[in-house]
């Protein structure tokens, strides 16, 4: 029996439950080994002046103080090398490592901290994004999609709509902080283990910062406590500095950071003031577009530029677009690099629109599901997104109808409407959001993969991919689709950790797909082993019966068997086929290769084909707003989505609650606030909160609609990394719509997160403006 | 008296003195005996990835709850037996809650995963049948960033409690009741270095100690003090216990006033007082997490004085009143009075908190209890407000409003009561009350809140008060 599609347990699931899977900081101490942690700037924005050591070089226990003249290299970056790993010169976030500490004890390196003498002169920081536009500072080249004739369109519109939308940051608050630990070797080479997603960007940097080939590191990864983009390029900090250490040293490293430091130093998602300007029908149509989006990119590159191509591929939505503008700038700040977080940007972009799509019903006074259904992508026109490639194998209507019955969207419509109208206490919103998540790396290139495939002599098999494990249940997918293709049971087939020995140059294990491509390699490998095995079996089976052929293409593969199909009777089990062919010298070792068709992306005329689908969802939630304190809550989440044929069921689900609670996170509770000098006041989760068990959407609906049309990827299914996340989003835009009720004839504008001060502030407005009965103008005008 | 502590750890006797006893229960467990399936991601009692079961004697037999392994002290485990992860499996196999969290995908990235097991198998051991409510009151104190947490609540409804073996089964009850009985009335002095720790059996024994030791720390649950030691570097040289003073325990209700001895946790408190004042309970419901509650107290809540404190409001118009015993006799003062300026006591060198007597309201009183935070559950308040008053034909009386967080110390509202008094209960009355509430408080701006935001909840209370109450 096929085992795809089978909602199997996670492969880790025993271990996690019994605490026996191993995280860096369980990995068992070895009796040299060294403590390694850092001290880093006072500010977030100085000149280095004087680094004094003296002090903390007395202190019994500590055996190495290290700053950026002891790297080989200190200039790297996953994009643009524009980063350090130690300050050299200017300091560019508070925080920003300086000295690297090796140590024995907790306690040498608790007073070595301390000891640490760092003189800087303090320099004007930026930490906004207008503070940054205003002095210019940028990341790198605005950028720009077009298409079609803004003029024209502004020019058909009936009315124009103007606005800015901002959202904050947001941690990744995986549980398991960044952490390495390198156990040196002879010849200077080095053993890193890390807690990171992409470990071949780990090994190219340890041996580049520490001068040493790329063949001398080796970068093992297990499994993370979350990843979440999070341990996509900001694994490598700590992971270069145990190396260093070990280096030195010739002794195991380990780094582990803290909860509070990890939140100061580390990016995040990326703040976003988006400025817009749309043009649209009576009807609710939109005829032209036009999106200055801004990112908060912080200190460094980092992924800034990649995380701002997808919020502009994705500035669109579920939504045509007929004459657009969309221009896309990264503003440098003094505050830790920004980079990866699910959704990577997407949900930046879709969030701006699905904003004006609740604005644009506002000013028409229309049900925003009406607008937004008058401007959703057609199946056979007005298919064509910004970027020029083709909404393929669309479901976006199929989910709109879907949803809007599953939903009871039109009772529950009025029934919000009657309740504003009564309650003097509460409000009530509702809104239906769409979500169309393009898939596959945006930059080309990325979108490859390998596997390793090694057949043991009793039949079982071990799987290298380069994709790593964070908890999103990728290596029990590959189980599943390896066992498959040897028809042997899942248990007969491990994942092995994630490591550059086995799998080089791999990408990073981001953008939804790691299973679909690390999955398509790792077929591409079973294939050919396949092949070789069916090759051994035809002969095999001939020598036996006298009257056929050796024909491999008669040879099947079930149920843990082998046969000709022609001889059924006279199968052989896996096990004993592998024996037969280790003893006739057939290689049970194979190396599978991927790499994505079709896809290409131009910068210079701002198009192309990115992705090679997209993953689609439609999302209704409702929500309770308290008049007095802004407290909220959601009442009921409806998320409908389309993820193509499932491989494992039950662990696509855990990426739809995950994601969507993580998004529904985003958009309420979790506030990231600085001090004025750029101190992460919110570092922990006294202060930072993300969603609780209590939390949960009162009705909670999550589904998938049948469809196993999407042949362009593995085994007809989709990524459901990433897209989940969006679906949260409708939970923002129901508080706007509850806000709309008591607003007048003002656009009820809100942040993200609409936390409960941003909703009693907002609600606290609407009361003085109505109670002065002043009403602003509307921000429309006739055309 | 003994200079050391004993605890079972998953049914296996420990003992340890001297500076080892200093140690948090999660450094011991993953540094000392490598006992991993604990983790520590937040080391502040915010998480739960760290928790472990404690079971202490309660009415002849080991009670088992969850508390947070980062902010537990060696020194405070005297007499328990300490359940981890590693301690619930049955024979090596994976136990029934185990089980149905592997097969319902409660776990993906498993970091808070053992926590999530432990705090599961804790209510699975209490309890026999359960509700998702009950699932989600249980797990309230452990944070999930992957799951969403529905498949963990499936996993709770899918377990199969027939097969759930209880710990009393498990592991040698009757030899550790015993163990702990020949213990339970030494008290316990342990020097080691600069720091000393006193567990005495009576309440002179720990005023004594108090008035012998400079800067001695009474540690109850450490839902505070542990969070200074490993936040803050706060080290205290000596460190008072009273978890063997069975006097001040005492829960009870005399006529119309509660009395809650010093001892006595949060969860106690909750359940007792859950049909007897449910708007303070609605309160003890809502405050930190089980983890939190098992092990703190409300004399810590009142000792540690935060003007964030959820219990206070309601002490203060309550007019509670503390006992407070020392080197010159025991004494009472009024919770107000208590309070001198921000973390300032009516409470001398050598004095501990042994009782709070709490009126409880009288018939034919209102009595509103608020908490305003970020999050619903597991935060700290940003505000919070008790309004107490009569309505008698449509006229206001004996009115006590206490907010806090809107200034160092909790406060009663002078102004604010005066003016309600005699007035009648409508809207415009409330309305005015707090643009007058406005005036009698100095809120700050932080990181739960804006000043405008605590001005804004201030006036609008009131209101929200009305509209409950008319
Ligand atoms: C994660 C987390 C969540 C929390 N959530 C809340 C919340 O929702 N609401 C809230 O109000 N608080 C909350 N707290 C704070 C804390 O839990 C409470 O203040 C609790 O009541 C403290 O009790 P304790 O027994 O643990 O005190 P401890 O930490 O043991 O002691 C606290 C202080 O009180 C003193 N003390 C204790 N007992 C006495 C006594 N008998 N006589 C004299 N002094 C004494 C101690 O010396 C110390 O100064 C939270 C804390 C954490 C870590
Ligand atoms: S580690 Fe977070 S509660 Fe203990
Ligand atoms: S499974 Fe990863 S935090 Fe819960």
């Amino acid at each position: 029996m096929p085992v795809v599609g089978k909602n199997i347990p996670h492969d880790s699931a025993r271990g996690h439950v019994s605490g026996e899977s191993l995280y860096i900081d369980d990995m068992p101490f070895a009796r040299n080994e060294l403590l390694v942690d850092f001290v880093g700037s006072p500010f977030a924005h100085g000149k280095l002046i004087d680094i004094d050591l003296s002090e903390a070089q007395r202190i019994p226990g500590v055996v190495g103080l290290y700053t950026a003249k002891d790297l080989a290299c200190n200039l790297f970056g996953p994009i643009l090398k524009d980063e350090v790993l130690l300050v050299e010169d200017v300091a560019w976030f508070l925080g920003e490592p300086i000295v690297v500490i090796a140590a024995e004890t907790r306690d040498a390196m608790r007073q070595a901290k301390a000891a640490v003498r760092i003189t800087m002169e303090e320099l004007p920081p930026v930490f906004t994004i207008s503070e940054a536009i205003a002095k210019q500072q940028f990341l790198a080249p605005e950028r720009f999609i077009r298409r079609g004739d803004l003029a024209a369109g502004f020019a058909a519109a009936d009315h124009l709509l103007e606005g800015v939308f901002t959202n904050g940051g947001q941690d990744h608050f995986y549980l398991e902080s960044q952490a390495a630990l390198v156990y040196p070797g002879e010849n200077n080479t080095l053993t890193v283990h890390s807690s990171t997603q992409h470990p071949t960007e780990v090994q190219e940097i340890v041996a580049k910062l520490l001068g040493l080939q790329n063949n001398q590191v080796v970068c093992i990864t297990k499994r993370m406590g979350g990843g979440f983009g999070g341990k996509e390029s900001q694994a490598t900090h700590p992971a270069v500095m145990a190396g260093l250490v070990a280096l030195r040293h010739k002794r195991p490293a380990r780094i582990v950071f803290t909860k509070d430091d990890d939140m100061k130093v580390t990016g995040k998602r990326h703040p976003f003031e988006n400025r817009y300007k749309v043009g649209f029908t009576n009807d609710g149509v939109i005829t032209a577009f036009q999106v200055e989006l801004y990112s908060n990119g912080g200190a460094y590159a980092d992924l800034s530029t990649a995380v701002m191509a997808r919020a502009m591929t994705h500035a669109d939505n579920a939504y045509f677009l007929p004459n657009v503008e969309i221009k896309g700038v990264c503003c440098r700040t003094n505050l830790p690099p920004n980079t990866a977080f699910r959704g990577f940007g997407g949900p930046q972009g879709t969030v701006t629109i699905e904003n004006i799509m609740e604005e644009i019903a506002f000013l028409l006074k229309k049900d925003p599901l009406e607008v937004r259904r008058a401007n959703l992508y057609g199946e056979t026109e007005r298919n064509v997104t910004p970027y020029g490639e083709i909404v393929m194998n669309n479901m976006l209507p199929r989910l709109a109808a879907e949803q809007f019955r599953r939903s009871d969207y039109e009772n529950r419509r009025e029934a919000v409407r009657r309740f504003n109208a009564e309650s003097k206490t509460h409000l009530k919103g509702l809104s239906c959001t769409f979500v169309k998540f393009g898939i596959s790396f945006n930059t080309k290139f990325l979108n490859q993969a390998s596997a390793l495939v090694n057949i043991y002599l009793d039949g079982t098999v071990q799987v290298s991919t380069g994709a790593t494990e964070m908890g999103q249940g990728v290596n029990t997918k590959i189980r599943q689709v390896v066992a498959d293709q040897f028809a042997i049971e899942p248990e007969a087939v491990i994942l092995m950790p994630t490591s550059t020995e086995k799998s080089n140059n791999a990408s990073a294990t981001a953008a939804s797909s790691g299973a679909d491509l690390n999955g398509s390699a790792a077929v591409d490998a079973c294939q050919r082993l396949r092949t070789r095995l069916a090759e051994a079996a035809a002969k095999f089976i001939a020598s036996k019966e006298a009257d056929i052929e050796a024909s491999p293409s008669n040879i099947l593969f079930e149920d843990g068997y082998v046969f000709d199909n022609r001889r059924p009777a006279r199968r052989m089990s896996f096990k004993e086929l592998v024996k037969y062919a280790y003893h006739q010298r057939i290689s049970l070792g194979e190396r599978g290769f991927y790499a994505t068709q079709g896809i290409d992306w131009n910068w210079e005329t701002g198009s192309g084909n990115p992705f090679l689908y997209y993953t689609m969802g439609c999302s209704v939630a409702e929500v309770l707003l308290d008049r007095f304190t802004g407290a909220l809550k959601v009442l009921r989440s409806d998320v409908l989505m389309d993820i193509g044929k499932s491989i494992n069921p039950g662990i696509d689900r855990g990426q739809l609650t995950g994601a969507y609670i993580q998004g529904m996170g985003w958009v309420t509770t979790e506030e990231l606030k600085y001090a004025a000098n750029g101190d992460l006041l919110s570092h922990s989760p006294t202060t930072y909160k993300i969603p609780n068990i209590q939390d949960l959407p009162e009705v909670f609906n999550v589904d998938w609609i049948e469809n196993d049309t999407n042949e362009v990827n593995l085994l007809r299914s989709k990524a459901v990394g990433e897209p989940p996340l969006l679906m949260a989003i409708a939970v923002w835009t129901a508080v706007k719509d509850a806000l709309s009720a008591v607003s007048g004839d003002e656009i009820p504008r809100l942040h993200l997160p609409a936390t409960n001060e941003e909703i009693l502030m907002r609600l606290t407005h609407y009361r003085k403006t109505a109670a002065s009965s002043v009403t602003e103008t509307v921000e429309t005008a006739r055309v | 008296m003994r200079d050391f502590i004993h605890f079972y750890l998953n049914g296996k006797p420990v003992t340890l003195s001297g500076s080892a006893v200093f140690q948090t229960l999660s450094d011991f467990l993953r540094y000392e005996r490598g006992a991993t399936g604990t983790k520590v991601v937040c080391a502040e009692g915010d998480c739960g990835a760290c928790t472990v079961l404690l079971g202490k004697v309660e009415a002849g037999a080991l009670a088992y709850r969850a508390v947070n392994s980062c902010i537990q002290s060696l020194y405070q485990l005297d007499c328990t037996h300490v359940i981890t992860v590693e301690g619930v499996k049955l024979n090596g196999t994976l136990c029934a809650v185990q089980e149905a969290m592997t097969a319902n995908h409660a776990a993906q990235c498993g970091y808070c995963t053992p926590g999530f097991v432990v705090s599961m198998c804790g209510l699975f051991d209490a309890q026999t049948s359960v509700t998702e409510q009950d699932i989600k009151d249980a797990l309230t104190g452990n944070l999930c960033r992957c799951t969403g947490y529905e498949p963990i609540i499936k996993s709770g409804l899918a377990v199969e409690t027939d097969r759930v073996v209880k710990f009393s089964q498990m592991y040698p009850q009757a030899e550790m009741l015993e163990s702990f009985r020949k213990l339970a009335d030494q008290p316990i002095y342990i020097q080691a270095g600069n720091q000393t720790f006193g567990s005495p059996t009576e309440t002179a024994g720990a005023i004594k100690f108090k008035a012998g030791h400079e800067k001695t720390v009474v540690v109850q649950g450490a839902t505070d003090v542990g969070v200074w030691c490993n936040k803050r570097n706060f080290v205290p040289p000596a460190v008072l216990s009273l978890s063997k003073i069975e006097e001040l325990k005492d829960l009870t209700i005399a006529g119309d006033v509660v009395r809650v001895g010093a001892r006595v946790t949060l969860s106690e408190l909750e359940a007792f007082i859950k049909d007897v004042v449910p708007e303070f309970y609605a309160i003890l419901n809502i405050f930190g997490a089980p983890q939190i509650k098992n092990a703190g107290t409300l004399a810590g809540n009142i000792a540690n004085g935060s003007p964030i404190a959820d219990t206070l409001p309601f002490l203060f118009v309550m007019e509670a009143e503390l006992e407070l015993a020392g080197g010159q006799g025991s004494r009472r003062v009024g919770i107000r009075e208590f309070y001198k300026g921000y973390k300032t006591f009516d409470l001398a060198a050598d004095e501990i908190i042994v009782r709070v007597h709490i009126p409880l309201p009288q018939p034919g009183e209102t009595l509103k209890l608020y908490k305003v935070s970020k999050r619903k559950d597991l935060d700290i308040s940003t505000f919070t407000a008790a309004i107490r008053l009569t309505v008698e034909q449509g006229m206001v009386g004996n009115v006590r409003i206490a907010y806090g967080g809107v200034g160092p110390v909790v406060l009663r509202l002078p102004r604010t009561e005066a003016f309600l008094s005699g007035k009648t209960h409508t809207l415009e009355t409330y309305e005015a009350a707090g643009l007058l509430a406005r005036e009698e408080i100095t809120p700050i701006s932080d990181v739960r809140g804006s000043s405008e935001f605590r001005f804004q909840l201030a006036e609008n209370i009131l209101q929200k008060f009305f509209y409950e109450t008319c």
